[in-house]
């Protein structure tokens, strides 16, 4: 393994434990980088040791006692930090079991609601996933500065607010946890938009697999965690289908099941079993179920699930009345009732909140050229066009426009 | 850690000088709260109406005196707590509980200075 490898897979385990003992985010951080520091000198001179994460762990330790002390000493008026003796098992452990597991409280402190909701995102990816500053703002498509910049604002609130580096009371945890699925949710769409995952998302479509998996297990009586873990997978497993020769990108109804990863498919299933086990009318159940109705096709020979689909959508629709889900259940409509009782639907959503949004104009743009309505559908087609859609999804719609009628 | 709670409500709900109904039903929610908050309760009071208020304005540092509250908004800060609370989810908690008409507002902010807790 690589010690980039070694260092992002140990450094939740290692930030987190070192964030609840210490209360400050900013502590775990610096001391977690200098001890990673030390090791990228240390390890190949002396050899690895037995167990990294262990030794990042006592090294960061450390390290963040070191600086305590150094400030305490700077600053005597500086409020008096948490009692931080190391005891003897702190010091000992050798085995990166022993590091206390507080990944959960991490992510809790992230997507606390008193974070900006963009920068909990951000700041879940950074210190839960491991991702640099720079390869968020990449996926995330903002300058490096300016995500630099909400990642501090973040933390500054999270320590001057008090945030608590506690996993909430019940009465808080139903709000709290649908506040850290919707950010991971958003983190993994901004892996999911991309079928190619040319560049920026490498790697990171990895880490959402690995995250819902760690709050599956930290969470094991929560549906909807399960529901979101199968969601991904579902989503990581019609991967190899997502892209023809040529680079575009296939539509799910076309996707060829024979591509699908069957191994992430099990897994996923698994997961939606133990949601529906719980609460089987959950909103990311019910997602998850749509999912399941599309990987349950063999070939393309089976007839695509749509009045499935139409059916769960309604549900969904119950449950979580937005613009996004109209816009899926109309493209589930126009195959059961046909593209005209779409569109209709479609023209009675809000066009000014959705005209920034890219699947809104290409469902539009479908429908209207299943309806002959050519110059329509063009133009529908040169606003997804416009909007700078991912490689992929640009080679497809032009495809699409290049299949229309000539212009008369 | 120490905590204001700062309320915004419609005065209007309380009348033009805060003795309408409404006020006589939320003052017996504030005495009862203050009850419940105990110790954790460090200071607190109501405010008249922004009928009653004046502004000294500094503009440049010039110091001009004007009638009515620092801004017109929908909702006016109409009284305070300061509370102790562990953290932000304590303070949260406590803010929920906070008397409140069916549509207003606590906004929470940390003291700057903390005091003897």
């Amino acid at each position: 393994m690589t010690l980039d490898l070694t260092f992002r897979e140990a450094s939740a385990r290692v930030i987190g434990a070192l964030a609840s003992r210490f209360r400050s985010l900013d502590i775990a951080e610096d001391a977690f980088a200098e001890a990673c520091a030390r090791a990228a000198k240390a390890w190949p001179r002396d050899g690895a040791p037995r167990d990294g994460p262990a030794w990042l762990y006592r090294t960061a330790f450390r390290a963040a006692l070191d600086h305590i002390r150094r400030t305490k000493t700077a600053e005597r008026l500086a409020p008096e930090p948490p009692s931080v003796e190391p005891n003897a098992e702190d010091l000992m452990i050798d085995d990166a079991r022993q590091i206390p597991d507080e990944r959960l409280r991490l992510i809790f402190v992230c997507c606390h609601p008193a974070v900006a909701p963009e920068a909990r995102a951000a700041l879940t990816l950074k210190l839960v996933c491991g991702l640099s500053t720079r390869e968020i703002a990449r996926a995330f498509l903002t300058p490096e500065p300016t995500l630099g910049q909400r990642i501090v604002r973040a933390k500054r609130k999270i320590a001057e607010a008090g945030v608590p580096f506690e996993i909430p009371g019940p009465e808080a945890w139903p709000e709290r946890l649908d506040a850290v699925l919707s950010t991971l949710e958003i983190a993994y769409s901004k892996a999911h938009e991309d079928a190619a995952l040319a560049g920026p998302y490498a790697g990171f479509a990895e880490e959402m697999l690995t995250v819902t998996r760690v709050l599956a297990e930290l969470a094991p009586l929560e549906p909807e965690v399960h529901a979101l873990a199968a969601i991904v997978r579902y989503g990581e497993a019609r991967r190899p289908a997502r892209l023809d020769e040529g680079g575009a990108m296939t539509p799910l109804s076309e996707q060829d099941p024979c591509r699908w990863n069957r191994t992430l498919i099990e897994e996923a299933e698994a997961c939606l079993l133990r949601a529906a086990d719980l609460n089987p009318a959950g909103p990311r159940a019910l997602q998850g179920a749509i999912q399941s109705a599309w990987c349950a096709r063999r070939s393309l020979a089976d007839p695509a699930p749509w009045s499935i689909v139409l059916a769960l959508y309604e549900a969904l629709l119950t449950l979580r009345d937005d613009p996004v889900v109209r816009l899926n259940r109309a493209v589930a409509l126009a195959e059961v009732l046909g593209p005209q009782a779409a569109l209709t639907e479609i023209e009675a959503l809000d066009a000014r909140a959705l005209g920034e949004f890219p699947p809104y104009h290409a469902v539009r743009a479908d429908l209207l050229r299943r309806l002959g309505s050519v110059e329509e559908a063009r133009a529908a087609y040169l606003r997804v066009l416009a909007l700078d859609p991912a490689p992929a999804e640009r080679l497809w719609l032009q495809r699409q426009v290049r299949r229309l009628a000539p212009s008369t | 850690m120490q905590y204001a709670l700062l309320i915004y409500e419609n005065e209007a709900v309380y009348g033009p000088d805060k003795q309408g109904p409404a006020m006589t039903a939320i003052r017996a929610k504030h005495m009862a709260f203050i009850e419940e908050l105990g110790a954790k309760r460090v200071a607190g009071a109501g405010l008249k109406n922004t009928s009653a208020a004046t502004t000294v304005r500094s503009t440049a540092g010039k110091k001009a005196v004007h009638d009515g509250p620092w801004a017109e908004t929908k909702e006016q800060l109409g009284g305070f707590y300061v509370v102790e609370a562990a953290d932000l989810d304590a303070a949260i908690a406590l803010a929920k509980r906070v008397p409140l008409q069916p549509d207003g507002a606590i906004e929470i902010r940390p003291l700057l200075r903390q005091g003897p807790g």
